[in-house]
């Protein structure tokens, strides 16, 4: 199958980076891998239950903060751990946050989103005794597998075993993903993106596959957001603020939100691209804005839509 | 202490004042063309950084300071007609499309003015030093309030009459409520619906710039001014309503006066209970106070 | 009985559209329900059917009071409908809306990780369902690029997946060539055997097809039952002929 050729080649490009690119890109690689986890539990909102939410960032917050938390704090220091506490809290922040959310639909299901999410941004923010403030608090370097690896100058080791073993994370959570999307619960969400009303006659609860769709999303995004954090050394506010939150919706329409690999296309050109135009020029976001308004006038279905030109489902009208 | 308290509610209402002009044009865009407009905090900023410049070119050339007020609301009033270059360049294109793609260009506005204008007026902040006492300030109740704010309030009330008279007295008014009413039928009636939006647009455009040359007096334009308003400008159409102008006038005033008492008592609050206020109206009555269709 | 409405009203704002309409439905009827449009024929199948609350009646299903529990548990209890404006799931394939249909029936909708491909039950249940309907070559094309005809089985063919006790049909052939008409009533009459459908009930406008099929025929007009018997009885009911049926010109 073409399709899977491409994307065993794919990950083995990936997985042989380190040997043959420079530190620099394989740097970028790192927040890349973490965009895509969370960007593969967003789209199983936005292109499988077609909700559009604009405060996911909120759940990149609470991963990131646990995991610096642990690590500072809690004097954690497993990654293995980190990331399930990570997963355990988004899930359990979801719970409320989705409970009420997904009764709404379009611009509410947004607005209330976008209010969770500013709720968490100011709070860290503003209790700054607790959490820095905006400076943020330190994600000091975690163990992998159980082996401390402090002694290892940062660059080894974020371009050695951190960046393998966030490989494997997103391997893995992309395996997740794709059983989930062919699962009979994925078909079910499917059926609710394209028309919830017939899909209630079927017997299957529009609010209730929603809320468990927001869910894992949650958790996805959380995993992804503890991943942020080793690379740079430090989390902030501003991992929560809204316009992050509008960047992830955004390489989710760039890389295509009607494809399984959209999203991770997406997360990958939105990085390197950001990265070039603001090694030349600061103003990246005049760029990216002009490519988000062409993108949404012209080319809705993302790049994956322009490479297999397959007409994607617009989200839910109900 | 009634002077604490007048100067936490007088300030409240000026905050609130500037609050209702960009929640003003939130809504007449969010009623008229049911777009939530996310570049209502980028074109309040835009208005913010072009008053400063017009007081700063005024002030060179010599103008009496006792009248800065006018190039400063004129400037505002101006740069007002970026709505119609984002109208017909931007928006006009997405008109027949799902609201999701008409929130994500909005959001690409939002991007594309952050950097607008940091190119044009650099990162550090501007102010207008010095201009915000030239009206003097009076004592009320115990209280020392500059003119100024003042001034804002009662123009700001005035705008907000303004409005009602132009929806309910003028044809233009009623073409507006028709159409938010009923898009289709009030094509069918005739009315072009391209410049309504066109105008609309242009309207809620300039409400957000001249509030933002409004405030400048009192603070600085800063970079982060823009997307940082949005999110008070859209708790006050929450509680007040989507589309509802009697929405933005209250819901400007809760959101003004509730900030400026949490930050007195307990100012790590500020804005959270503002959200928290949000996230509550939301689920309790998604419709807000004055709102029209439920969620 | 498997069905039973008692005086059910249904007010919009202050316009009346169901007056106190009673009816009852047997195991084993086909029943039909016609009227003049505006008679209130799809509110009352929207009532009976969960997704619209009556302002005042009780609808029992199966002796079980059902007023306002809403189509999703209706529809695990075993009731299914189709609808006047096609209802389909554009993005999916006939297969994959069959499918869809089986997984809620058998109740498979909570795993997350089971393969849909590798479910053996719901593949075999998906693709009788197309056969029955004449669906099967079409399985893999998109519900949205089906011909109109095709849409609408489908519609109906969904409903039958999830083998209900009764089904609703809100016009099962409006907009549907003469020609298919009858196709889509025969494949409704056989499929309805092979999967042990207990009752159906149907809004239809076209009269031949109302008589040739239906055991029971219940007349609304202006949101009130006009008349509810076989349908001879209904041939000769002067009032019913006035207001809906109109008068035969000349022996067909």
């Amino acid at each position: 199958m073409k399709g899977g050729l491409v994307v065993v080649v794919a990950t083995g490009a990936v997985a042989a980076a380190p040997l043959v690119a420079s530190t620099y890109h394989v740097l970028l690689m790192l927040p890349f891998m973490a965009y895509a986890v969370v960007l593969l539990g967003l789209n199983l909102l936005f292109g499988y239950a077609g909700l559009v939410s604009f405060g996911h960032a909120l759940f990149i917050g609470i991963g990131a903060y646990t995991g610096a938390f642990l690590t500072t704090h809690g004097r954690v220091r497993s990654l293995e751990v980190i990331l399930v506490c990570a997963a355990v809290l988004g899930g359990l922040v979801a719970v409320p946050v989705a409970a009420l959310c997904v009764r709404y639909v379009k611009i509410y299901f947004g607005m209330l989103t976008l209010a969770f999410g500013m709720v968490f941004y100011t709070f860290v923010l503003k209790f700054y005794r607790l959490t820095g403030g905006d400076e943020g608090t330190p994600f000091l370097r975690p163990s992998l597998l159980g082996r401390s690896l402090d002694a290892m100058p940062k660059i080894d080791y974020l371009v050695g075993p951190y960046y393998y073993y966030a490989l494997a994370v997103l391997i893995l959570a992309t395996l997740g993903m794709w059983r989930i999307v062919h699962s009979p619960f994925g078909l079910c969400l499917k059926t609710i993106r394209d028309n919830p009303v017939k899909a209630e006659t079927l017997g299957i609860g529009v609010t209730r596959y929603r809320f468990y769709a927001f869910i894992i999303s949650a958790i996805y995004a959380a995993v992804g957001g503890a991943l942020l954090g080793p690379p740079t050394g430090n989390v902030d506010p501003t991992l929560a603020y809204w316009t992050h939150s509008g960047n992830l919706v955004f390489m989710t329409l760039l890389g295509g939100f009607a494809s399984f690999f959209g999203p991770v296309v997406g997360a990958f050109v939105f990085i390197y691209l950001q990265n070039w135009v603001m090694s030349i020029v600061p103003y990246w976001r005049l760029i990216f804005g002009a490519m988000l308004a062409v993108i949404v006038i012209f080319a809705p279905q993302g790049l994956m839509g322009l490479v297999t030109r397959r007409r994607p489902v617009p989200p839910s009208r109900a | 202490m009634t002077q604490h308290v007048v100067n936490v509610l007088l300030s409240g209402v000026f905050h609130a004042s500037i609050l209702f002009l960009v929640a003003a044009g939130l809504q007449v865009v969010f009623g008229v063309q049911k777009i939530f407009n996310l570049a209502c905090g980028s074109f309040y900023a835009l208005g913010a950084y072009a008053g400063v410049s017009a007081v700063g070119w005024y002030a060179g050339a010599g103008g009496p300071p006792a009248l800065f007020i006018l190039p400063l609301a004129l400037a505002g009033l101006a740069v007002g007609a970026v709505g119609i270059v984002v109208e017909r360049g931007l928006l006009s294109f997405v008109y027949d499309r799902d609201e999701t793609f008409q929130l994500l260009l909005t959001f690409a506005v939002v991007l594309m003015m952050e950097d607008a204008i940091r190119m044009i007026w650099g990162t550090s902040p501007r102010s207008t030093s010095g201009l915000y006492l030239t009206y003097g300030q009076v004592r009320i109740l115990g209280a020392v309030v500059p003119v100024y704010n003042l001034i804002v309030i009662a123009a700001s009330l005035a705008i907000a009459l303004s409005i009602g008279w132009l929806l309910t007295r003028t044809t233009f008014g009623r073409i507006m409520r028709a159409t938010a009413d009923n898009r289709e039928m009030a094509e069918a009636l005739g009315v072009d619906i391209r410049r309504v939006y066109a105008k609309v647009f242009t309207l809620g455009t300039a409400l957000g710039t001249l509030g933002g040359a409004l405030v400048i007096p009192a603070t600085a334009a800063m970079s982060e001014m823009g997307i940082e308003l949005i999110v008070e400008a859209f708790a006050v159409v929450v509680i007040g309503g989507l589309g509802s102008m009697r929405g933005a006038f209250v819901g400007a005033l809760a959101v003004g006066v509730l900030r400026s008492i949490a930050i007195s008592v307990y100012p790590e609050l500020e804005m959270l209970l503002i959200y928290l206020i949000v996230i509550g109206v939301l689920v309790a009555r998604p419709r807000g106070l004055f709102g029209g269709a439920a969620a | 009985m498997i069905l039973q409405a008692v005086g059910l009203r249904k007010f919009y704002g202050e316009f009346c559209a169901l007056d106190g309409v009673s009816l009852r439905v047997d195991a084993g009827e086909f029943v039909s329900i016609i009227g003049p449009n505006g008679a209130g024929k799809s509110t009352l199948i929207n009532i009976l059917t969960g997704i619209t609350r009556p302002s005042a009646g009780s609808v029992r299903f199966k002796d079980r009071e059902v007023g306002g529990i809403g189509p999703v548990r209706l529809a695990r209890l075993g009731m299914a409908r189709s609808f006047q404006l096609v209802q389909i799931f554009p993005d999916l394939t006939v297969l994959e809306t069959l499918q869809a249909a089986a997984v809620a029936r058998l109740g498979r909708g909570g795993r997350l990780f089971a393969s849909l491909a590798g479910d053996r039950e719901v593949q075999e249940a998906a693709l009788e369902v197309a056969e029955l309907f004449g669906l099967g070559d079409k399985r893999h094309t998109l519900a949205r690029q089906l011909p109109q005809g095709d849409k609408k089985l489908l519609d109906v063919a969904s409903a039958f997946a999830l083998r209900p006790e009764i089904i609703l049909l809100d016009e099962p052939t409006s907009g549907v060539s003469t020609a298919d008409k009858t196709a889509i009533m025969e494949t409704l009459v056989t499929a309805s055997r092979r999967i042990g459908l207990r009752a159906i009930i149907q809004v239809e406008h076209d009269m031949d097809i109302v008589f040739a099929y239906s055991d029971r025929i219940i007349a609304l007009h202006e949101g009130k039952v006009l008349a509810d018997a076989a349908p001879a009885a209904i041939q000769a009911d002067q009032r019913v002929i006035d207001t809906v049926i109109g008068r035969r010109a000349g022996a067909r």
